[in-house]
């Protein structure tokens, strides 16, 4: 879906794979899901934070944002999008470039 | 001891006393009236006899395994018959009784150094009692061979003495004189003993031998002023003499009473100590006050050990006691069917049957109950345990279905719904009925995910685990449909069981809240004071709520309880309602 909207997409599997595939690629945006095989999208989302490659993180779950009260708005991450309602349109509002 | 056998020993004393006034009351011919003396004397050896005779009726009674009471029987008997006979205008009566006059003294002195424990303890104890038998019979026998009463002590009109060998008196006054020192010498042993005996004593022992040995020195002291007055002139009468040493033996018959007047207490003390008693008393704490009962401050609890395979009793010292050979001085028993416990007391109280059978009931019920409460409080706190285990295992099944259900259904959900997205956004254009149809299922896919949230979230609110009992309340607030304030809750973390019945006490109440008084407000404040969380849900709803009326409340409850915390619902009609939860946070 989103390869056919036009971005390059790396997947990784867990946490530890996240933060290196970030640091050789370098993304605008990182999906990052709330619950990962090694740890959670939060502790993930402050690596990557700390990293500092200045891209936008936005978590995802099947669960809603208030299940994870404010852990979701008190770390690094520039948003939540419940896994349903995940679309490009939605991702790229997070980018800031609706015109893409 | 017998009603017959009691009933024989009252008559026989009353019987004898009787005689005896009768023998002194009745003049022999000559005589024309008792003298002042005579009633005296009478009245005293009436005395003396009637005290050793109750004294041992007493004594058989409360002690009966010991020879006490029959020897104050006996020497009762041995002090008045003698006198009767004495009295009795008949020759043969005459010379019975002056021989046998002083026998009392022999059995007397049986009884002193046997007292309180009716044995001899000693080979010399055993020789000396044999000694004074011997002397007392053997002495009086050949001194009366030579004594003469009508011109030795008796009046013209005296009966004959029968036995009568030689009636010169020089002979008889010599033996006297020469049986004064061996009858001091017996006394001074018999005193120097009674002394040992209470220096060796302990407790019990000591205590009821101390009067007697000021009983026994003021014998001696009597003894010996009555020999000097034999062989010397003393400016005091025989009879002066014989009247103090009557009223110092009515001194022996006391002792009974004293030693009885002291058992008494005992038990009254061990009735007032168990009063005193805790319910469930430390082993060391009950037995201080059962020796402070007894007033043996020796006194010992034995307890079996528990994992010894042979019978093993430890003291609450730890010394190890063993059933069959008790300490030097002290007796072990029993103090419960089973055996689990010894009492090891002064050796000299089991001649007190009564005290000790009291005093053993009294330690057994103090144990038995100090057992009982040990066993409710352990049983209570299994039960307790168990309660919370199953209460924990419920709510980590219940954490296990949330994530089942996420990690399944949800996901699967999550996916056909983005599948379906897709497809109605490649729809476009095309076909308008499968754009419809897909947009249908699109919304009936989300809706199932929003029920099936929803159902996730009443089993297991996953906001708890991940942020604490502030993030799941804040979370119930936004969700209820009552207007809710919350006042204040803890930002920090507790232990599993406490969040979740913490956060179950609000959401419970919220809900009834919502149910019974929609349009009311409602305020939650949760506190932690010291080491307890209170929780507290209030609303301003029509009241009338009760723990008893609600299976929610009732629940609620039980789930408090079993984290050993408290429930208590106020709510008076028209006034509100007020759901107080206290939680122990540890």
């Amino acid at each position: 879906m989103l390869e056919a909207a036009g971005f390059n997409v790396t997947e990784a599997a867990t946490g530890l794979a996240a933060t290196e595939a970030a640091t050789l690629v370098r993304p605008e945006l990182v999906l990052l899901d709330v619950q990962l095989p090694d740890s959670d999208g939060f502790e993930v989302a402050r690596r990557l934070a700390r990293q500092d490659h200045g891209a936008v993180i936005v978590l995802t779950s099947s669960r809603e944002a208030s299940e994870y009260g404010e852990r979701v708005t008190s770390g690094p991450a520039s948003g939540f999008l419940p896994k349903d309602e995940l679309s490009v349109a939605a991702l790229r509002r997070f980018l800031g470039d609706d015109a893409r | 001891m017998s009603r017959r056998l009691t009933a024989i020993l009252i008559a026989g004393a009353v019987v004898t006393t009787g005689l005896l006034y009768v023998a002194v009351y009745v003049p022999w011919p000559g005589q024309h009236s008792v003298t002042v003396t005579g009633s005296v004397w009478a009245s005293t050896t009436a005395a003396v006899a009637l005290a050793f005779f109750a004294a041992g009726l007493v004594a058989w009674r409360h002690w009966p395994t010991t020879r006490i009471g029959l020897l104050f029987t006996v020497v009762g008997f041995t002090f008045v018959v003698p006198a009767i006979l004495s009295n009795l205008h008949n020759s043969l009566a005459f010379t019975v009784g002056n021989v046998a006059q002083p026998f009392y003294s022999a059995p007397l002195i049986q009884l002193g150094l046997e007292w309180p424990s009716g044995r001899l303890r000693a080979q010399l104890e055993r020789g000396l009692v044999a000694v004074a038998y011997c002397w007392v019979v053997g002495y009086n026998v050949i001194g009366t061979l030579f004594w003469n009463p009508r011109t030795n002590g008796c009046s013209a009109s005296c009966p004959a003495n029968l036995m009568l060998v030689d009636g010169s008196n020089s002979v008889h006054n010599a033996i006297n004189d020469a049986a004064v020192p061996v009858s001091v010498g017996i006394g001074i042993l018999v005193l120097g003993l009674v002394v040992r005996h209470r220096r060796l004593a302990a407790g019990w022992t000591r205590r009821a031998t101390t009067p007697l040995v000021w009983i026994v020195a003021a014998l001696v002291a009597e003894g010996v002023v009555q020999g000097i007055g034999n062989l010397t002139a003393l400016p005091v009468s025989g009879f002066v003499l014989n009247e103090i040493v009557d009223v110092t033996l009515l001194a022996g018959p006391a002792l009974v009473v004293i030693s009885l007047t002291r058992t008494h207490r005992a038990i009254a003390a061990v009735g007032r100590a168990l009063v005193g008693l805790s319910p469930a008393p430390a082993p060391d704490r009950l037995r201080e006050a059962l020796a402070g009962a007894l007033g043996d401050p020796a006194l010992e609890l034995a307890l079996r050990q528990p994992s010894a395979s042979a019978e093993r009793y430890r003291d609450t010292k730890g010394r190890l006691v063993d059933p069959g050979h008790p300490p030097e001085g002290r007796a072990i028993t029993p103090l419960d069917s089973r055996g689990d416990a010894l009492l090891v007391f002064d050796g000299s109280l089991v001649h007190e049957p009564e005290l000790m059978g009291v005093f053993v009931s009294v330690a057994t019920l103090a144990l038995e109950q100090s057992r009982l409460q040990a066993e409710v409080a352990s049983q209570l706190e299994q039960v307790r345990a168990s309660r919370a285990r199953l209460v924990e295992a419920g709510d980590a099944a219940r954490r296990r279905l949330e994530r089942d259900l996420h990690d399944g259904a949800q996901q699967r959900l999550v996916t056909l719904s983005l599948a379906l997205s897709t497809a109605r956004a490649r729809a476009e254009g095309l076909d308008p009925e499968l754009k419809s149809l897909l947009e249908t299922a699109s919304k009936e896919a989300r809706e199932a995910l929003v029920e099936l949230r929803e159902l996730a979230r009443g089993i297991h609110p996953t906001v708890l685990t991940e942020t604490g009992l502030a993030g799941a309340v804040q979370a119930l607030v936004e969700r209820s449909v009552v207007v809710t304030t919350i006042e204040a809750v803890p930002g920090e973390r507790f232990p599993a069981p406490v969040e979740a019945t913490a956060y179950f006490v609000v959401a419970e109440a919220l809900a009834n809240v919502a149910k019974h008084a929609p349009s009311a407000s409602a305020r939650v404040a949760v506190r932690r004071v010291v080491d307890r969380l209170e929780v507290e849900v209030s609303d301003d709803g029509g009241g009338g709520a009760a723990i008893e009326s609600g299976s929610g409340l009732r629940g609620l409850e039980d789930r408090v309880a079993s984290v050993g915390g408290s429930l208590r619902i106020h709510s008076p009609r028209g006034h509100g309602t007020r759901v107080e939860a206290v939680i122990p946070c540890l």
